[in-house]
């Protein structure tokens, strides 16, 4: 019994010391650390090019060394782990609605979008990959509403960036009827929509476990992001994929968190560190790993791997953020509607 | 084993224990309880009876009844096979039944895809023969099975190995067949075991989330289990409906554990009698 107690003394000790000792030895004169929270999918780039390239830039700059402590996760996991208090200083995330969610509880106070490219550091678009040769003849969305193409995407529940998955078929569906009637046409785009959902079989927490599923030999076509799809073309895998002629601009936010630059003082680096992001270097290496550059000459000089869609439209076109969250994912938004039908129709 | 008198280690060591379960296990409990309370019972009632979140429920409950129902079979068949018989490699066999507790549950998803999924052998022979065993309910059944399989084995198991044997044997002697011994002596004794194990089984059922979300496929209202679910509404800001039906999950397996207690009690009662 007196080791037991023993024990429960060193157990609760260990927790006292761990509880203790996090915030040591942030700061010192030669060292500056600056806190990353980003979403999994540009890892790579920052890791291997863009973090090492701002070191070296800051160094020279101003002699210090800059520290990285990186954590990258689902962009909804880690929005959530930087409002309950994971203290990143730049948030770096795949949806604007996850960086709005540190704006509305008080962590970000100024104006994101007020930086070049509107605070938005990558763009990237919707596209359908399919299985090598193209057995199944898929050239467009109007495809995967046959009946014998299996369909793959995530669940827009568990994957916020599915969302923007569904958000390129519905729109497709406004955008073309707009194009041959000349107005928007919602239940043309919800018919698409329910088509389309109708034939998909599996619905992944993420979006790169679609890809794994779709790699493992299941499904005919993957609604996916051109960025994934590179990315897999880069790491050496046959990914082939059509860009829909109607489909939506990808726009990935980045932000200071303001409220915890100013607990660790490191407002200069972080802001230098965003303002770096935007130059030529960082978009170069973003380019090169299959993100769309934002900043112009750069986008000039991809403009051959990156051509733009007939019919590209951004989430504006569906009414900003706020609207598509109501009324497409919503207790009665359209694809929950959808949802519903479908589970009758069984 | 009682002692009257209490000295101060016991109390410490009994505070200490206390102490590390309300911090450990009730407290965060009673967090989530009122954070699901908090927002009324009226947000309670909508959040759990929206259609999906309705469906995601009742495909829990009745995929876990339904693995509880196979465990209590297929362990205490296994239990038996392990205690009354004897063949090579026993000692092994005994060892790989808690596996299941030692594999990441993500991992056992992504070995269930390997093996049944429709790449593999397996799940291609299957294809051709149009059985659907990943994506689909059987692959969410397998998965549970899985990761639920210890538990009746391991209740059976040590109330097997000390169950005197001469009961049995008296019963032959009168004439008894083989059914008739088993039913009416061996089954009373394990049956409080039994349902214990059952009963941890299908708790353990309920909140299965690792190696579900893999090998499921996720449709609402069809694929979708509870915990996917919780984890969905979570994943789109909708904390409200992601806590409340967390809190029906809770409740229900508080239930479970309740009437666990009670069979053990009934079984202490048996024991006496």
């Amino acid at each position: 019994m007196k080791a037991s107690i023993t024990i429960c003394m060193a157990l609760l000790g260990a927790l006292y010391l761990l509880a203790g000792c996090t915030d040591s030895a942030r700061k010192t004169k030669n060292e500056v650390t600056l806190t990353l929270g980003a979403y999994t999918v540009p890892k790579d780039a920052y890791q291997k090019e863009i973090l090492p390239a701002f070191q070296a830039y800051w160094k020279e700059k101003t002699g210090q060394t800059v520290r990285f402590e990186e954590s990258y996760a689902a962009s909804g996991a880690q929005s959530r782990a930087i409002e309950s208090g994971f203290e990143a200083d730049i948030a770096a995330l795949s949806l604007e609605k996850d960086i709005d969610r540190l704006s509305k509880v008080g962590l970000i106070t100024h104006n994101w979008k007020k930086v070049p490219g509107d605070g938005f550091v990558t763009c990237s678009v919707v596209v359908i990959a399919y299985r090598s040769g193209n057995p199944k003849k898929i050239s467009g969305w109007h495809d995967l509403r046959r009946k014998d193409v299996d369909v793959l995407y995530p669940n827009p529940k568990t994957s916020g960036g599915a969302m923007w998955d569904i958000n390129a078929i519905y729109g497709a569906g406004l955008k073309l009827s707009e194009i041959s009637t000349g107005k928007q046409n919602k239940t043309h785009a919800r018919e698409l929509l329910k088509a389309i959902q109708q034939r998909v079989r599996i619905m992944d927490s993420s979006g790169r476990m679609s890809v794994t599923t779709f790699e493992n030999g299941i499904g005919d076509a993957l609604v996916t992001y051109e960025n994934e799809a590179l990315l897999r073309q880069k790491q050496g895998k046959s990914f082939p994929y059509i860009l829909p002629e109607a489909t939506i601009l990808i726009q990935n936010p980045v932000a200071i968190v303001d409220r915890n630059v100013e607990k660790h003082g490191n407002r200069e680096v972080a802001e230098e560190f965003l303002r770096f992001l935007f130059t030529r270097t960082a978009q170069t290496a973003f380019a090169q790993y299959g993100f769309r550059p934002v900043e112009a000459n750069v986008a000039r000089e991809f403009e051959d791997r990156y051509p733009v869609p007939k019919y590209m439209f951004t989430v504006e076109y569906l009414g900003g953020w706020g609207a598509v969250s109501a009324e497409i994912y919503g207790q009665d938004g359209v694809w929950s509607k959808i949802m519903e039908e479908l589970s009758h129709a069984q | 084993m009682r002692n009257k008198t209490i000295t101060s280690g016991d109390l410490l060591l009994r505070t200490l224990s206390l102490g590390y379960i309300s911090l450990l296990i009730i407290l965060p409990v009673c967090a989530l309880s009122y954070e699901a309370l908090q927002s009324g019972a009226g947000t309670v009632w909508h959040q759990i009876t929206l259609p999906q979140a309705i469906a995601s429920l009742r495909l829990t409950l009745i995929l876990a009844f339904i693995i509880a129902l196979i465990n209590i079979i297929t362990g205490t068949a296994t239990a038996w096979v392990l205690v009354r018989y004897d063949f090579p490699l026993k000692k092994v066999i005994n060892a790989i039944i808690d596996l299941p507790f030692a594999i990441p549950t993500v991992v056992t998803g992504i070995m269930l895809v390997a093996f049944y999924g429709p790449n593999s052998i397996i799940g291609g022979f299957l294809q051709k023969c149009d059985i659907e065993i990943i994506f689909n309910k059987p692959g969410i059944v397998l998965a549970l099975l899985f990761v639920t399989f210890p538990f009746v084995v391991r209740a059976v198991q040590p109330v097997l190995i000390e169950m005197e044997r001469d009961m049995e044997e008296a019963a032959q002697t009168l004439g008894a067949t083989a059914p008739q011994v088993f039913v009416r002596i061996i089954l009373p004794t394990l049956l409080p075991s039994i349902l214990t194990g059952g009963a941890l089984s299908l708790s353990r059922a309920l909140g299965e989330f690792g190696s579900v979300v893999i090998v499921a496929g996720n449709i609402p209202f069809k694929t979708l289990v509870a915990p996917v679910y919780i984890y969905g509404e979570m994943e789109s800001y909708n904390r409200a409906g992601a806590t409340s039906v967390s809190f029906v999950l809770l409740l229900i397996s508080f239930l479970i554990l309740i009437t666990i207690h009670c069979l053990q009690k009934w079984s202490r009662r048996h024991e006496i009698a």
